[in-house]
């Protein structure tokens, strides 16, 4: 791949946003029937399905924990989701991180004790992979265990930030990601408190540039819960006018 | 295939009822049950599809997306054919036994029905014009299914969403040139145009087959068989049917025990009948798909 330009002189990115521009989000509660809960979330052209089952009987008795509920993730991608096609096996380490992430975070917003002795099940799809998978599964599955009805204490809203040209650059898509000299910082935060849920980077960053890169991202992370609790509202009206008639 | 356990009463009841000619739906026994379908909702992929089965949303729910790559002929490979690989994935939100390894037995049964529909001449579609240049590079056609919900007929919901992605998929066009080399031998080599609008559909997909599911329940058979309906089926026999109303694939699923032969030859009369119908549907759904 010819080296481009990640930002143009003109301050505009390979896919014509600005610096500090969010890809546009899409999202809906309530898509999946069986699960509990469900979400489809778009961020730009990474789309990706949620299912949360739960709180349910714990698969393997033996894991039980008798004072709260255990998480459980499982992440897939499809193999149609990227441009040349990939299938990944279950036990891909980049998934299993992935998924790893996730439960970590989702254990520090979850209000675990409230369900103990039983088991809450992620299950990502990505259908659609266009950088920032970590960030789209975090608010998808915000939206999807609030859809199910678990007991959080906030919501998590993660955004990626990186740093192009001296300058730091909101939400990455995977041209930029896959690019080696930008840094790549994954931030998840609970908006009420303010307080950081899941801190993640890739690649190098001069540590007199991490506090403007993270600032970009907790803004973004601030409009995303936005959208997230707009999406949320949506699905209650909708319940609501249901229910009413 | 998934574990529903009914009571005893409720074993005969379903039973009784398929002898009478009613189900627990209130259908009859060759009505399907009410079907979506929507295409093109993967912008990467050539060709998308999603099929739901089930009244209301609630049902089995399959989705396909298909992504053509070419291949580099080796020896031992057809010479001039390309090829369809089929792969079905069970996703845990169908069920919690699918977790982790667990849908690996089942993966590998439907990838393999698929397979023996899909991948040949039996499905109609003209696998000499999916190569590029004999001996050299073919097209093959990657049909991915996710079952994202499984409620009763799963085989047919993924032949129907693998027909529909197929019907929709569009390859990019090739243009083959033969060049003269050093030698004065002619060698031929081509260029995929890399242009969304200059885009062809794959010949003959008109002819792919759909497919019927027939479940025996007692000693008559009912189609599209729910989740209860399976738990009481004693043996089952999938038949996929062209266009033409020809039997192109035909497999027997597992349960209890098998079919006597005088109700194979009536329910391949019968597959054949229910077909054109199924047709005239699947052409009705996918026109309003996109």
């Amino acid at each position: 791949m010819s080296r481009q330009e990640l930002l143009s002189p003109e301050g505009l990115r390979v896919d014509g946003r600005r610096a500090n521009e969010l890809r546009r989000i899409l999202c809906r509660a309530s898509v999946l029937n069986t699960a509990d809960g469900s979400a489809y979330y778009e961020q730009g052209n990474t789309k990706v399905l949620v299912a949360v089952f739960g709180p349910r009987e714990p698969r393997a008795r033996g894991q039980l924990q008798h004072d709260q509920a255990i998480i459980n993730v499982e992440f897939n991608i499809a193999p149609f989701s990227t441009s040349e096609r990939r299938k990944r096996s279950k036990g891909d380490k980049r998934l299993l991180e992935i998924a790893s992430f996730v439960r970590q975070t989702f254990e520090g917003a979850i209000q675990r004790s409230v369900y103990a002795r039983s088991q809450i099940d992620i299950y990502f799809h990505l259908l659609q992979h266009d950088g920032g998978t970590l960030e789209t599964c975090i608010n998808a599955a915000t939206l999807a265990l609030v859809d199910a009805g678990i007991s959080m204490d906030d919501y998590v809203c993660a955004c990626t930030a990186g740093f192009i040209d001296e300058t730091p650059v909101l939400d990455l898509n995977s041209v930029e990601e896959s690019s080696i000299e930008t840094p790549d910082l994954t931030v998840a935060v609970l908006p009420r408190s303010g307080n950081i849920a899941l801190l993640q980077m890739e690649s190098k960053l001069h540590s007199t540039k991490l506090d403007s890169v993270m600032e970009l991202a907790i803004e973004g992370c601030k409009h995303i819960h936005k959208k997230l609790d707009d999406a949320v509202l949506a699905a209650a009206n909708d319940l609501a006018e249901k229910l009413s008639h | 295939m998934t574990s529903l356990i009914l009571s005893p009463s409720e074993q005969d009841f379903i039973t009784r009822g398929v002898e009478k000619g009613f189900r627990a739906d209130g259908r009859g026994s060759l009505d399907r049950r009410e079907v979506t379908l929507r295409t093109n909702m993967i912008s990467q992929a050539n060709g998308s599809a999603r099929c739901r089965i089930g009244h209301l949303g609630l049902g089995t729910d399959v989705l396909v997306g298909i992504k053509a790559e070419v291949n580099t002929w080796t020896p031992g490979e057809p010479e001039s054919l390309g090829s369809i690989v089929c792969n079905v994935e069970c996703s845990p939100s169908a069920a919690q036994e699918f977790e982790g390894r667990g849908a690996e037995d089942l993966n590998v049964e439907l990838t393999q029905t698929l397979d023996r529909m899909f991948n040949g001449p039996q499905s109609g579609i003209d696998m000499a014009k999916l190569c590029i240049i004999p001996k050299q590079a073919y097209w093959v056609l990657h049909v991915d299914a996710l079952v994202l919900d499984v409620k009763g007929g799963i085989v047919d919901a993924l032949v129907w969403a693998t027909r529909a992605a197929l019907l929709s998929t569009k390859l990019p066009r090739v243009v083959v040139e033969s060049i003269a080399d050093e030698d004065g031998n002619l060698q031929s080599e081509f260029d995929v145009v890399d242009d969304a609008e200059d885009q062809v559909a794959i010949e003959g997909v008109e002819n792919l087959p759909l497919s019927v599911t027939f479940n025996q329940i007692g000693k008559r058979f009912v189609i599209d068989a729910s989740e209860q309906e399976e738990a009481v089926t004693q043996a089952s026999l999938t038949v996929a049917v062209s266009p033409q109303l020809e039997i192109c694939a035909v497999q027997k699923g597992g349960f209890l025990r098998g079919f006597p032969p005088s109700l194979l030859s009536e329910i391949m009369q019968t597959a054949r009948r229910v077909a054109r119908d199924e047709f005239a549907k699947f052409k009705e759904l996918y026109e309003t798909a996109a």
